[in-house]
């Protein structure tokens, strides 16, 4: 089954995972934005330049940082294939396109984010199973009833867990009670992403270690988990008004 | 309710610090060749069309481009002038690009002319039994390897690589 999937979306096919999730978790968010007073609209632009900003970032972060080749080859800034991409500086270019988007059209931090909790929730998702298609983010050699053999080994299926694991966080952020507060239901889902994210580190094999110990994700994780905590923390107690400020 | 739960929080965030320090890695992990970036290459020994032959492991110390392709496979023509050009500029630094053929499901007699068409003056060699395909779990055509110094796969390109990004993973590898 397991390896029928993997067939089935052998990269670069595991990009049509990427992008259904995308499609599902934009609808699921604009049926929900009026209960965060966002208009739909409004979170659609927000998702598509937010998108659009993501993938030229990335490009031509990647395109800058290895300008020796791209001097010499140019038009490859315009092939289609997602190698030449680096996920940080499009992270980066998305947050910067939606941080001005946002204020532009007065968009009210919080009440944003927690409109923008099930398009997350549903990518986490997609993440996990593209991570499974490519046989990326592989588990630590197990003996385990569940192990799936992969890379010549049997392993945890730690791309499994982290599928389940978001489908559990999105079931939980999609059945919430609306929060007294505007941000609480973001923070509910960043503090259990971070969680499960902590906890699944200890599985997998594939980090980068650091201080040759400590597995870099699980120590970011934790830096995660804590910031969501203290906000969670900040804004129930009316520490953080509800435009975000302070 | 505040301080209860400022507590339980807090007791989380002692709980992940516990859980980093149970998990840290003890030994360094030993990986056996596999065909995923960070493990080391799965070795072969194979024939080239000129009849020299080529084993993955005797070019350890040098830049090894493994790349799987066959004559009928449209994006594997598309990266062939790239590559010759990759081969010519970066050999004298120490790479090698090794371009297998999937022999077993390609012509052997559409080889020479399609060599000969793109001018390429790398080793071409022969999978003829598919061992090759069979140990790099070969799904689609191209596939790109670019393995270190060290033996370790760096980077897989599944499908065409450009030049650019051809030069750059190169370039990375040769610093």
């Amino acid at each position: 089954m397991i390896e029928l999937f993997r067939s089935l979306f052998t990269p670069p096919r595991h990009l049509i995972l990427l992008v259904a999730a995308v499609w599902l978790g934009q609808s699921l968010a604009e049926k929900r934005a009026a209960r965060h007073q966002v208009s739909a609209e409004a979170l659609g632009n927000l998702i598509f330049y937010g998108l659009a900003a993501y993938l030229l970032g990335g490009r031509l972060y990647y395109a800058l940082s290895h300008l020796t080749a791209y001097l010499k080859s140019p038009l490859s800034l315009f092939e289609l294939g997602v190698s030449s991409f680096d996920p940080l500086g499009g992270g980066a270019a998305a947050l910067l396109t939606l941080l001005v988007y946002g204020r532009r059209q007065k968009l009210a931090l919080w009440n944003t984010l927690d409109a923008l909790t099930p398009f997350l929730a549903i990518l986490a998702i997609a993440l996990g199973l593209s991570h499974l298609a490519a046989g990326s983010a592989y588990g630590l050699p197990a003996d385990l009833p569940w192990a799936i053999s992969l890379w010549n080994a049997e392993r945890h299926p730690t791309q499994l867990y982290e599928a389940l694991a978001a489908l559990l966080t999105f079931g939980l952020a999609w059945t919430l009670k609306p929060a007294p507060r505007p941000g609480l239901l973001f923070l509910t889902f960043a503090a259990l992403t971070a969680g499960w994210q902590l906890f699944l580190g200890a599985f997998r094999a594939d980090d980068v270690l650091w201080l040759g110990r400590f597995p870099q994700g699980q120590v970011l994780a934790w830096i995660a988990l804590a910031i969501s905590l203290w906000l969670y923390e900040r804004i129930n107690s009316g520490d953080i008004h509800e435009n975000g400020n302070r | 309710m505040q301080p209860t739960r400022r507590l339980f929080f807090l007791a989380i965030l002692a709980a992940g610090l516990a859980w980093i320090g149970i998990s840290a890695r003890t030994g360094a992990s030993n990986l056996s060749a596999a065909p995923q970036a960070g493990f080391p290459a799965p070795d072969f020994s194979l024939q080239s069309v000129d009849g020299k032959t080529y084993t993955l492991s005797n070019l350890r110390g040098q830049v090894v481009l493994v790349n799987l392709w066959a004559t009928w496979c449209p994006p594997c023509r598309a990266e062939m002038p790239a590559m010759q050009k990759a081969h010519e500029e970066y050999q004298a630094q120490g790479l090698v690009v090794l371009a297998v053929n999937a022999t077993v499901q390609d012509e052997r007699s559409a080889i020479a002319p399609f060599l000969t068409e793109y001018g390429l003056t790398f080793p071409v060699l022969l999978d003829e039994t598919g061992q090759v395909s069979s140990a790099y779990q070969l799904r689609s055509l191209p596939s790109s390897f670019f393995i270190d110094r060290q033996g370790l796969i760096r980077y897989v390109v599944n499908g065409p690589v450009s030049e650019a990004l051809l030069y750059a993973r190169i370039e990375e590898l040769l610093k």
